[in-house]
């Protein structure tokens, strides 16, 4: 079979099996052996199937498009990876007499960039983006991408369900596979007390007395699925409405699972939050997906073709980095026609000739890109999609809906809200690179530089071991966007794959030591390394991976070699924008106090003598089910940022996909000042390499020293330090006071309004309605005054009938206002009647 | 009049539809059903609203029942289908003119479902059954009439029809405040339909069939095909003017280059077109309702009985969204495009508006009420993107993506918000009473229905997968080339959503206990109510999931309409034709060889 057809049928499958677990479970749950047991199986078994299809797929794709050393970027020999491609580029310029040739079947276009005027350099009259280097090729990114079914088409409008498969599809795949296979077979273990009637400890009863409900272990397995099936097809998707339709579904999802508790107050709230505060993300997403919309009219990554009329459609990709201008990023004519709407309608008007108007606004669009048309327009659109992602993973200022999520049960945390879902932003922002200009990866590296300092800080103080991991997920995401924004394309993703692993293993490590200890709090534990061995060593190996330990030059953790690369770039960066070089302090200071907070938990879990004796006394190691799927992940987290020289591993993988014309750097001066975004490859020179490992050892060595110093062996008591630190402590305790912030900015105002509007209605609206009619019931007892008197003294027959009447009215029968109302209409219809007759000819001549 | 009823192929299957429930109501309002069979009278409504939903589908799903026959609806044409014409009042050219197209069809489908499940619904029901059902059935033929009229004079009738069983089902079955919910109810629509009234006498003295050319006069049906030649003649020698209550007629003559409705100016120096849109519209936006003329709604709806409320959320409110498409825009082109604005900012300050509202409830029902206002502001500001085609170049498709986007928002909200205040009723046959403070754990009580009450309101949430999310997405997304600002608004409510709707969920469904009275009465949803929920719940995945299922009905005949009324701007509002096109127009007609009319008339007949 033809990839180009087997790799969606594969993926496609992968993707569906969780869906048809979901229904199964959804209406057989309770049938599936004692107590719904087996839907843990049907569970594992749908995604343990995906997982072998994922692997299948991966397998495939490698066969077809083996990972060559050229195009990887690899940590030791970047310098030999980086003349490999240009000799490689080199030759294909030796023969570029040749037309640009799409290979047939499928998206693959390998050709090179028109040389590019020096003179345009800096100019920043463009709205463009220029290469720095003057002569150098591009290669388009092999990708696949079609369309299953149709939501809505009319005229030239297609909204679809399809999909876009590269490289980092099919590695994201095996990665959410893979993680969510290891937390089915754990969650099957940690759920177990769902088999069970439960006494739920943390529901207060307003009786007092202890609240006791029917176990619900399907229904967890049930939602397991279809998020699943929801962040897959986020992975899948082929156009941006599609991501919008998961990224809706996987926030029910999270909904639900953060939720699950949903008897106690506080999860429901937070579950609550976290799909509000997504949905404020999503407000931004939406302004996004119209800008784009309105002016391009496709929401599809990749090109395709109109099934009605046969033509070619360009996708998002080709219209912003066009194959004819060698993938340099442009404002796409549809949007700098958008801009100049009024322009355009100076054009049109007078003219009839629709094809003329066409041809001449075809023609002007140049002009009006020179002049800067449209440039806005791309701005808020790349702005508008980062919101969703800001939601999603988390960051600043929408972080806050997070650490509250960890009120749903442990899996959930390891699995949604640190290993996939969060990720979902990021790994949006990798897919729709392309689209992005420097000036909003510029603002993404801002908001994830903050985040990650932000989050980073909170969780030094935190004592609630997963609102610690919590806190230390915000910041690691904050970590890649601000890979990201900084041109580090592979750097962020590498690092979402390589923590995707270690976080997982992380909150699979507490979830253990909560199902020991029935505590969260930190200050309650100590000396577990005794009792729970394999908890205590796996949650060591993710605190080291999560650190980026290693022996520097040598060998590391994954963690090593993917914040190595994000320093790298976010060093590089700073030195060509001086201006912003508080982005890379962000990334060294955070490498800091990463290592301090973490070793601060593992000390303070596992080290040590135990603070709370009762709790240690009944602390035991976790059944295998849940201590296996702990080891198969602490080995992906040693190893998954491993690769070899041939270029096969996750980064070699990733510079597969690498976005057509990003592997140079370039340079802009548009909306947020002068910008320049090195090209990832110039990361791995000598000077910045070196100094950017060593910065990351030692930060990350003086980190877990001073937290060895504080918790070890407490030579420096943390008491003393934070009532020394004082109002600084209290501030973070108080976690920047952010959600109080929130809660006076935007939830009371949001409330008082909504009051005040019902009031209008009530007062306001109906008031004037109900005093129209009070008025009309004065006219109507006038009415029967003069019924009465004047009317009764003439006629006393009818005077009685009248008399009736006028009582009626003043008492205001509902009955008599529909008669008034019929003679309003038959008074109408009558006077049509007659004016028909009377008037007709007249009206008519 | 039998070789017409064997022309009209639809005859029998269009009349039954609409008036099989008014006769049985009437058979029932004979003193021959004695009135304390309660059940009888039940399972008669229920079986008659069954007979009707099963002719409807006979109409619209060919394929279900064989292969398709005469009178059955072609997916894909466009055009208004079996059309029924027969003459009624003669004197003013009056006529029983009935037929569906693409956007008449799925609401008259949704009619006669809803009226089922709602006649289901009415089981509750115990004071005067037999009134109750009489004026239900009453109810369901005056809606369906509404719908596929295509003579204004009837089109005015039903409405006025629907507008009487309404009142007393809210008056007489309602609840504490039924009579002000009743009255209000009342005097509100009346007001709207007497500004109706005026419009429909102002566009009917003015029009003149004799503007159209005979191709016009046949595919409108003001002549039948097989007269065609002597009706034209009769046309063409008439001295003074020919009027028309026709609907596809008045809308060719509103769109002429030389309209009359545009040419003549009745007060105000404003002309007679922009008098007659605004004041359809007003009639129009009180059933949608818009703010500020909605409150009835709230008060309707929170004392009306559940199964009324049903009906009034699912099919009532969606006669304006109708009226606005079928009536205002295509036969007032010219104020519809300088009105847009109004149309579009009536439509966001709705959505925004009754999210907020409904944010501030503490009654269940109230909340859910306006919700409806909130999702029906996305309808009208789908219907009134159309300036999308404005301004730069004359592309149609986000004007249609608009409209196709109301459509299906007003069908999606049909499902839901029956649904919403199906559930809502669930619950209040229970315990009676609906403050949402005094609710809580009703997930742990009673599962089954938790979990499908979810469901739809997860479909008025706008959550992908289930109906409401299509309709309000592509309005939305439309919405930004007519206006950056109110695209914006229109995007901000997906939070306020979410808000009320999360809020809800959380203090009537979830938590550890229920905190108001008659708790014992939390029993599990019963067979009946199941049947009634599932449909609803059902329906609310599948157009969902495949939107296209409606789609392929509503798509053909939305943009054919948009697309012509995009050509009409172009052509005839902008002028860069109009002189043209009208130089060509006006001798032309009355010279035309009777053997082409013959041609014409069959090709048509044959249709």
């Amino acid at each position: 079979m033809e990839i180009a057809t087997l790799l969606p049928l594969l993926l496609g499958l992968a993707w569906l099996i969780p869906l048809a677990s979901f229904v199964a479970i959804l209406f057989f749950g309770t049938r599936m052996g004692p107590h719904g047991k087996s839907a843990a199986n049907v569970a594992t078994a749908a995604i343990a199937s995906s997982l072998v299809l994922s692997v299948v797929a991966l397998g495939v794709w490698l066969g077809h498009h083996p990972p060559s050393a050229a195009s990887h970027g690899d940590h030791g020999d970047g310098h030999a990876a980086r003349s490999d491609s240009m000799v490689r580029l080199t030759a294909f310029r030796a023969d570029s007499s040749a037309p640009p040739a799409a290979a047939s079947g499928h998206d693959e276009a390998e050709h090179h960039e028109d040389h590019q005027d020096e003179d345009h350099h800096d100019s920043g009259a463009h709205g463009d983006a220029h290469p720095h280097e003057g002569e150098h090729a591009a290669v388009a990114p092999v990708a696949y991408a079609g369309d299953w079914y149709t939501l809505y088409s009319g005229g030239a409008l297609r909204l679809t369900i399809g999909w876009y498969i590269d490289s980092i599809t099919v590695l994201m795949f095996v990665v959410v596979t893979l993680i969510a296979t290891c937390i089915h077979v754990y969650a099957a273990g940690y759920m177990h007390d769902e088999l069970h009637p439960v006494t739920d400890a943390e529901v207060q009863l307003t009786s007092g007395g202890p609240f006791s409900r029917e176990g619900r272990f399907h229904r967890f397995f049930q939602a397991l699925s279809l998020f699943c099936f929801s962040m897959l097809g986020i992975v899948i998707a082929g156009n941006l409405a599609m991501v919008f339709v998961f990224w809706e579904l996987v926030g029910i999802c999270s909904w639900f699972l953060i939720g699950f508790y949903f008897e106690r107050h506080s999860a429901s709230t937070a579950a609550n939050k976290a799909f509000i505060v997504n949905r404020v993300g999503d407000f931004g997403m939406l302004i996004g997906l119209m800008a784009l919309w309105g002016g391009l009219g496709t929401l599809h990554f990749g090109s395709s073709v109109d099934p009605a009329t046969g033509d070619p459609q360009p996708g998002l990709f080709e219209l912003v980095r066009p194959t004819a201008h060698g993938y340099q990023q442009e404002v796409p004519d549809g949007l700098v026609a958008f801009a100049a709407a009024a322009d355009v309608a100076g054009l049109a008007s007078g003219q009839s000739d629709q094809q003329a108007v066409r041809r001449e606004v075809a023609a002007a669009v140049p002009g009006w890109r020179e002049a800067g048309y449209g440039r806005w327009l791309l701005f808020i659109a790349g702005v508008g999609i980062f919101c969703g992602c800001v939601g999603k993973s988390a960051q600043v200022p929408l972080f806050v809906w997070l650490p509250d999520a960890m009120e749903g049960p442990t899996p959930v945390s390891a699995l949604v809200h640190s290993a996939t879902m969060v990720a979902a932003g990021v790994y949006l922002v990798g897919r729709f690179y392309p689209v992005l200009t420097p000036d909003v990866l510029l603002v993404i590296a801002y908001v994830g530089g903050i985040t990650l300092f932000i989050a980073a800080t909170i969780a030094v103080t935190a004592n609630d071991i997963k609102r610690v991991l919590a806190y230390s997920t915000v910041s690691q995401l904050g970590y890649m966007m601000l890979a990201l924004g900084v041109g580090g394309w592979v750097a962020g993703l590498f690092h979402l794959v390589t923590h995707a692993f270690f976080k997982s293993l992380l909150f699979l490590c507490s979830g253990s030591v909560i199902h020991a200890c029935h505590t969260n709090d930190m200050r309650k534990m100590g000396g577990l390394l005794k009792v729970m061995p394999y908890t205590a060593w796996t949650m060591l190996i993710g605190c080291l991976a999560i650190i980026g330990a290693g022996v520097p030059f040598v060998i590391g953790l994954s963690g090593y070699y993917s914040k190595d690369a994000i320093l790298a770039q976010a060093l590089l960066y700073a030195r060509l924008n001086p201006a912003h070089g508080i982005l890379y302090l962000a990334v060294a200071g955070g490498a800091f106090i990463t290592a301090f907070y973490m070793f601060r938990l593992w000390f303070m879990t596992f080290a040590g003598s135990p603070r709370d004796h009762h709790i240690a006394e009944h602390a035991h190691e976790s059944p295998r089910v849940m201590t296996m799927p702990l080891v198969v992940l602490a080995v992906f987290a040693v190893i998954a940022g491993w690769g070899l020289p041939s270029g096969f591993g996750v980064a070699g993988l990733l510079e597969q996909s690498r976005p057509a014309g990003t592997a140079t750097t370039v340079s802009t001066d548009v909306i947020l000042g002068a910008i320049s975004l090195p090209a990832e490859h110039d990361s791995h020179a000598e000077d910045i390499h070196v100094t950017a490992t060593l910065t990351a050892f030692a930060t990350a060595a003086a980190g877990v020293l001073l937290a060895a110093l504080m918790y070890l062996r407490p030579l420096v008591s943390p008491a003393v330090v934070a009532r020394l630190a004082g109002p600084a402590y209290t501030f973070l305790v108080n976690r920047w006071y952010v959600d109080e912030l929130y809660h006076i900015l935007f939830v009371m105002p949001t409330l008082r309004l909504a009051r005040l509007i019902s009031g209008i209605d009530r007062r306001l609206i109906d008031g004037l309605i109900n005093g129209i009619a009070w008025a009309a019931r004065q006219i109507a007892g006038i009415d029967a005054w003069f019924d009465r008197t004047v009317v009764d003294g003439l006629v006393n027959a009818a005077g009685r009938v009248t008399w009736n009447t006028g009582i009626e009215m003043r008492r205001l029968q509902t009955g008599r206002l529909r008669q008034y109302v019929m003679f309003i209409v038959v008074g109408t219809v009558a006077i049509f009647v007659l004016a028909t007759l009377l008037f007709r000819t007249s009206l008519a001549g | 009049m039998n070789a017409a009823v064997v022309e009209n192929a639809a005859f029998w299957p269009l009349t039954l539809i609409v008036f099989l429930p008014a006769v049985v109501a009437a058979f029932l309002s004979l003193p021959l059903v004695p009135k304390a069979r309660e059940e009888v009278v039940r399972w008669i409504t229920l079986g008659t609203t069954a007979v009707v939903f099963l002719l409807s589908l006979w109409l619209a799903v060919p394929q279900l029942f064989g292969p398709v026959g005469p009178g059955q609806f072609v997916l894909g044409n466009p055009d208004m289908q079996g059309v029924v014409k027969l003459p009624w009042i003669e004197a003013f050219g009056i006529e029983y003119l009935l037929g569906v197209d693409g956007i008449s069809l799925p609401l008259v489908v949704l009619t006669t479902f809803l009226s089922m499940l709602a006649a289901a619904a009415s089981w509750p029901i115990s004071k005067h059954v037999k009134a109750y059902h009489v004026l239900f059935l009453l109810l369901e033929s005056g809606m369906l009439g509404v719908f596929v009229s295509l003579d204004f004079f009837l089109f005015y009738v039903f409405w006025e029809v629907m507008l009487l069983p309404m009142y007393f089902l809210i008056g007489i079955w309602g609840g504490p405040r039924r009579e002000y919910a009743a009255i209000k109810f009342f005097l509100y629509t009346l007001l709207g339909s007497v500004l109706m009234l005026i419009a429909i006498l102002m566009l009917y003295f003015t029009s003149d069939v004799g503007l159209l050319s005979d191709e016009q006069l046949i595919a409108t049906h003001v002549v039948s095909p097989a007269t065609a030649v002597d009706e034209i003649a009769a046309i063409r020698a008439a001295d003074g003017a020919v009027h028309t209550f026709n609907l596809m007629a008045l809308a060719a003559i509103g769109q002429l280059p030389n309209s009359p409705f545009a040419a003549t100016t009745v007060w105000l120096d404003t002309s007679l077109e922009t008098w007659a849109f605004l004041l359809l519209l007003i009639g129009f936006v009180i059933k949608v309702p818009v703010v500020p003329v909605h409150t009835w709604l709230p008060d309707a709806h929170v004392e009306a009985p559940t199964p009324i409320s049903m009906i009034l959320a699912g099919i009532l409110l969606k006669l304006g969204g109708y009226g606005i498409l079928r009536i205002c825009y295509p036969i007032c082109p010219g104020a519809g495009l300088s009105l847009a604005w109004l149309v579009c900012g009536v439509g966001v300050v709705s959505m925004v508006y009754g999210a907020f509202a409904a944010l501030a409830q503490t009654d269940f029902k109230r909340m859910v009420a306006y919700s409806s206002v909130s999702h029906m502001g996305y309808v009208m500001l789908g219907l009134g993107v159309w300036s999308a085609v404005d301004g730069q170049e004359y592309r149609w498709d986000f004007w249609a993506q608009g409209v196709n986007g109301a459509m299906f928002q007003m069908l999606a909200h049909g499902i839901s918000s029956a649904g919403m205040f199906f559930m809502v009723g669930v619950l209040y046959d229970r315990v009676h009473h609906r403050n949402l403070q005094e609710f809580g754990g009703i997930f742990g009580k009673m599962p089954v229905y938790s979990g499908l009450a979810i469901a739809v309101f997860f479909a008025g949430l706008g959550l992908p997968g289930l109906c409401g999310f299509i309709g309000e997405v592509l309005v939305t997304l439309s919405s930004w080339n007519y206006s950056r600002v109110l695209a914006v608004i229109s995007a901000f409510t997906v939070i306020l959503t979410a808000a009320y709707i999360l809020w809800a969920i959380q203090r009537v469904y979830l938590g550890a206990e229920y905190r108001g009275p008659h708790e014992e009465a939390l029993t599990p949803i019963t067979p009946r109510e199941l049947s009634i929920a599932t449909p609803l719940v059902f329906l609310a995945i599948v157009f969902g999931v495949a939107p296209q299922t409606l789609f392929q009905y509503v798509t053909p005949t939305v943009n054919q309409q948009v697309e012509t009324l995009a050509d009409w701007t172009r052509d005839v509002h902008d002028g860069t034709r109009k002189l043209l096109v009208a130089a060509e127009h006006a001798p032309a007609d009355s010279l035309r060889p009777a053997a082409r009319l013959h041609d014409l008339a069959e090709r048509e007949g044959a249709r």
